[in-house]
């Protein structure tokens, strides 16, 4: 009778789960997939002034400073979102007339690719690190064979000969 | 006696009792046979009277506009409102040193009081004589590079120039720098028992109880100094932003992380007695990045609006950066191998291992940020190109590790020590999943769109639910006790957290910005509001003048976003005018005004969803280390295990 | 709490395996930035130097067109400026000087470009400080931009050939920007002179 009552309720605490999840999940897609309201061009315009750097301005944005060139450099960027100009035209535009320090994402290619794959290869490295440590904990933890261990190695040398 | 001279004298008198103080700690180190207690006491005290002296003096000239102290020539003005002038103590380089002179040495004080009864300890020792290093490097610093006293001789009629306009038109200003400073030079104090701790070789849990609250103190004063200084940004630069990734923000933010990492690992160490080695470098390397961050920030190497003007200080603090650096390694390679502790985790999926993957999560983050803070120095140095790394590569990068922190808030507080069985991690989770669904489902309803500030929000959602549970179980048993001490704080201070987390995420993506030029009467509309301009007002103040905008919103209340013309320092600052609701904030600023009263003003307006939870959420983690500092009735701390290495090996 | 005394020698060696890298790459680090100049010392070439100048096609301020296409076979001066720099008003009389010693020869020119300003007060500009050259003021944000503008006073000295020879940064001096034109000349004579095959092409 009890053990009855606990698998009914580890059963209903299971559905439970699954209701949270599918809930959560389908209001994430749907809210990932629906379109809202379009982009406007001002907030393209902003957003693109953000990832550029104005060229006289101590670490501000373009998108941040109100120094003339800054707004000079937006207003050329609004003017660019209203012809309909991609991304990377305005990115190539502004590199060619100001430098490559205008631009706030380092390039890919190249000695800059490091800063993208530096932290990458640091994080794997670690997790990997974290790895071979739990396994060897885990090693030095059951270092005597259960009975089972023993027949399991049995069963699969009797399989080889 | 002239102010400049008396600052003088008191500089000296600062440097001559901190070099004694090092001498006389080192006596009494190797040789045990006198007490030197009352005189370590006396020159403590004496060191802590001539820091104070020199604030006071500094003050005094400032508050009497005595222009023949050099610093107050070059930042002080007669027109300067009386608070901003009081605070011009933090306006500049030299002054700013002199402040976290002062503060230092508050917590030199502050330990001697503390240990009164542990001087023979030599881990008081050798954590003094660590502190007296730091001291007498800052007072040197006052002496030669960043001296506040050097002398002018100003002709009649002298007026200064007034510190930086922009660090006189708002009230943060005189507290945002101070409760920084408070942070940075917090955490010497581990940092000087951690040294001690290796000298010692008395590496167990003894010197993280013995500065486990300055630690969790520190953490607070920069949490909150950061917070600040974002608002500060916020309500000051007019761009609508509060954060933008920029070296000097960056640099006050790694010592946070790294900081961070370590108030979590340590409870492993505590508890399980193991990460002694990772503890004792996360304290060296949050203490090491303080220094790194003044470097970057007074040094100029790096361009950032928050810097102070180029100075000759940078090779000296690179310098002490060096020393540090090289005697913590030193210290750990040579003791290394004898800290580390036998013990292991046995599951990954236990407190302990959520706390190990929470500070391998830091390190990735404080490695990213200052990867990409001075990745532009390496690739001018190697390929002579000048780089930018902004914010594009820092919210590609940090987002994943923000994410991932999110979930692990959520589930390791109900994480047990050891081994978790998954029945029990089903039973303690469901509700926060239900709460985290329900959170993604609002947000769904009113509008918010895009995988990335959903998911931070349910998974917002999902750590705000599991530190709440931590709570209200805490207060059931305990009354209002269930939210003191360290693990109920703590939880006050993630849902803090969390809070900035899902306002950041909200505020980065929702983000709208337009211009606007608008004749007197007229009336844009965004984003559901609408801004009338109503005309503007010149205002004379005593050190400048403003021109000011009168902007209607929705038909309500006027805002008055404002320029002012500083004329000493020949600057133009916006003002800008920010109306802030729990829903959204608009935030306004004049770009240019027209000649005649009729033309068309040159507006900017920015409107961002939940910006005020920014500030609501550095508050709420000020009462939670304030609460984690309060001590709780759970049970008493087990005692200290350090045992001098001998035993050990 | 006792280490497992087996155990004590393999691991007497990872210590400094760790801190040997480490202690490596921070040495490193310190030289890096010991090495690194004040970011306000840096300087950047403007990339336009030997190239065609970016065109500049406009209104004038009194109702005329200005093609910078057009200009070639006179050296111009390409001044971008704004009303309220003071720099750019010190630098004006210069402007001037230069433009009327050349204005009877005819052998080069002053173009001025409205830099965030508008067209009324950089006409009651020229009206102030005089000044009898192309001035174009609105709708100019396009050339700074493909110039690469990024604080006035900024000048290019295009050559006869059209193409940019000489970015000047600052307030401009006559005699200084008479100087560079004529040691311009010179190399250019000399090259000629020693590569007769060469088209001769500019002065």
């Amino acid at each position: 009778m009890l053990r009855l009552r606990s698998s009914s309720r580890s059963d209903a605490r299971l559905w439970s789960w699954i209701g949270a999840a599918v809930i959560g999940v389908s209001a994430l897609l749907y809210g990932s997939l629906a379109s809202g309201e379009p982009r406007t061009n001002a907030e393209r315009a902003h957003s693109l002034a953000n990832q550029f750097a104005c060229p006289v301005c101590d670490g501000q944005s373009v998108a941040q400073s109100d120094v003339s060139v800054a707004r000079i450099i937006r207003r050329e960027i609004r003017t660019w979102v209203d012809e309909g100009r991609t991304t990377d035209y305005i990115r190539s535009q502004l590199v060619a007339d100001f430098g490559e320090d205008i631009d706030y994402t380092p390039s890919a290619s190249g000695i800059t690719s490091l800063v993208w794959i530096l932290p990458v290869v640091a994080g794997a490295g670690a997790v990997t690190g974290l790895f071979f440590v739990f396994r060897r904990w885990k090693l030095e933890a059951d270092l005597e064979p259960t009975e089972e261990d023993v027949a399991l190695v049995e069963s699969a040398r009797a399989d080889r000969s | 006696m002239s102010n400049s001279s008396l600052g003088a004298a008191a500089v000296a008198l600062g440097v001559a009792a901190s070099i004694t103080g090092l001498v006389v700690v080192a006596m009494s180190l190797t040789n045990r046979r006198g007490n030197w207690k009352r005189e370590i006491q006396w020159l403590v005290g004496a060191m802590a009277f001539a820091a104070v002296a020199a604030v006071v003096v500094m003050e005094r000239a400032l508050i009497t506009r005595d222009f023949t102290v050099a610093y107050v020539a070059e930042n002080g003005s007669s027109t300067t409102p009386a608070l901003f002038n009081f605070a011009t103590l933090w306006a500049a380089l030299e002054g700013s040193i002199l402040l976290w002179t002062m503060i230092l040495t508050g917590f030199v004080v502050a330990v001697v009081v503390k240990f009164r009864d542990q001087h023979d300890d030599p881990m008081v020792g050798w954590a003094l004589f660590t502190l007296f290093v730091v001291t007498t490097f800052f007072f040197m610093l006052m002496m030669g590079p960043a001296n506040p006293f050097g002398t002018f001789d100003p002709s009649p009629g002298f007026d200064g120039p007034g510190p930086n306009p922009l660090l006189q038109n708002h009230v943060l200003m005189a507290f945002h720098p101070p409760v920084l400073y408070l942070g940075y030079v917090g955490f010497t104090v581990p940092f000087a028992f951690a040294i001690s701790a290796l000298i010692t070789g008395r590496v167990g849990e003894g010197w993280l109880v013995a500065t486990r609250r300055w630690t969790v103190m520190a953490w607070g004063f920069l949490t909150l100094g950061i917070v600040l200084g974002a608002w500060w940004s916020y309500e000051t630069l007019g761009w609508g932003g509060y954060w933008a990734w920029d070296p000097v923000e960056n640099a006050s933010f790694l010592p946070w992380l790294t900081g961070t990492a370590f108030i979590h690992s340590v409870m492993v160490q505590e508890r399980r007695g193991m990460l002694r080695v990772w503890n004792l470098s996360l304290v060296v390397a949050t203490f090491s990045l303080t220094i790194l961050g003044t470097f970057i920030t007074r040094s100029g190497i790096l361009n950032s609006v928050h810097a102070f003007v180029e100075s000759g200080i940078g090779p000296w603090i690179l310098t002490f950066f060096g020393l540090i650096v090289v005697v913590s390694l030193g210290l750990i390679a040579w003791r290394g191998d004898q800290l580390r502790s036998p013990g292991r985790i046995d599951s990954p999926v236990s407190r302990e291992g959520a706390f190990l993957a929470n500070n391998v999560l830091f390190a990735a983050f404080a490695f990213v940020v200052l990867l990409g803070t001075i990745f532009p120095l390496f690739v001018e140095a190697v390929d002579g190109r000048t780089i930018s790394v902004g914010n594009p590569y820092f919210d590609r990068m940090t987002m994943p590790i923000g994410f991932s922190l999110l979930f692990l808030m959520a589930v390791a507080p109900v994480l047990p020590w050891r081994k978790a069985s998954p029945g029990v991690m089903s039973q303690r989770l469901i509700g926060p999943a239900w709460f985290a669904a329900a959170v993604v489902v609002f947000s769904v309803l009113v509008g918010a769109r895009g995988w990335a500030p959903l998911l931070a929000f349910g998974l917002g959602g999902f750590a705000a639910g599991a530190s709440a549970r931590q709570l209200i179980l805490a207060t059931r048993r305990q009354g209002w006790r269930g939210l003191v001490g360290r693990t109920n704080g703590g939880m006050i201070v993630h849902i803090g957290v969390i809070l900035i987390a899902v306002a950041f995420a909200a505020s980065n993506a929702y983000v709208r910005q337009d211009e606007f030029n608008l004749v007197p009467g007229q009336t844009a509309t965004m984003s559901g509001h609408e801004l009338t301009y109503e005309g503007s007002t010149v205002i004379e103040y005593s050190n400048r003048t403003e021109r000011v905008a009168r902007i209607r919103i929705d038909g309500g209340q006027v805002y008055e976003p404002a320029v002012a013309t500083y004329p000493f320092a020949g600057q133009s600052i916006n003002i800008p005018s920010v109306r802030s609701t729990a829903v959204d904030d608009i935030a306004l600023s004049v770009l240019s005004f027209p000649e005649g009263d009729d033309d068309a003003v040159l507006l900017r307006s920015t409107i961002q969803p939940l910006i005020v939870w920014l500030w609501i959420g550095g508050i709420v983690i000020a009462i939670g280390t304030a609460m984690a500092v309060t001590p709780g009735t759970r049970r008493r701390p087990t005692e200290p295990v350090s045992a001098p290495l001998e035993t050990l090996a | 709490m006792t280490a497992p005394t087996d155990a004590s020698a393999p691991r007497a060696r990872i210590a400094i395996w760790i801190v040997l890298p480490l202690a490596v790459t921070m040495v490193l680090f310190l030289v890096l930035l010991a090495t690194r100049e004040p970011s306000s010392h840096r300087v950047t070439q403007s990339r336009l130097i030997g190239g065609i100048g970016p065109s500049i096609v406009g209104e004038t301020i009194d109702g005329g067109t200005f093609d910078l296409d057009g200009e070639r076979g006179r050296w111009v001066v390409v001044n971008f400026f704004s009303t309220t720099c003071v720099p750019c008003i010190v630098e004006h009389p210069e402007l001037v000087k230069f433009q009327n010693a050349h204005s009877e020869a005819g052998d080069a020119t002053v173009v001025s470009i409205a830099f965030d300003d508008s067209a009324e007060h950089v006409r009651e500009f020229f009206q102030e400080y005089g000044g009898g050259w192309p001035v174009l003021a609105e709708g100019t944000g396009t050339f700074a931009v493909s110039y690469g503008v990024a604080q006035v006073p900024e000048s290019y000295l295009i050559a006869p050939s059209g193409l940019v020879v000489d970015k000047l940064f600052g307030g401009i001096v006559q005699d200084d920007l008479e100087s560079r034109i004529t040691a311009l000349q010179e190399a250019a004579a000399n090259r000629s002179d020693s590569d007769t095959d060469s088209e001769t092409e500019g002065s």
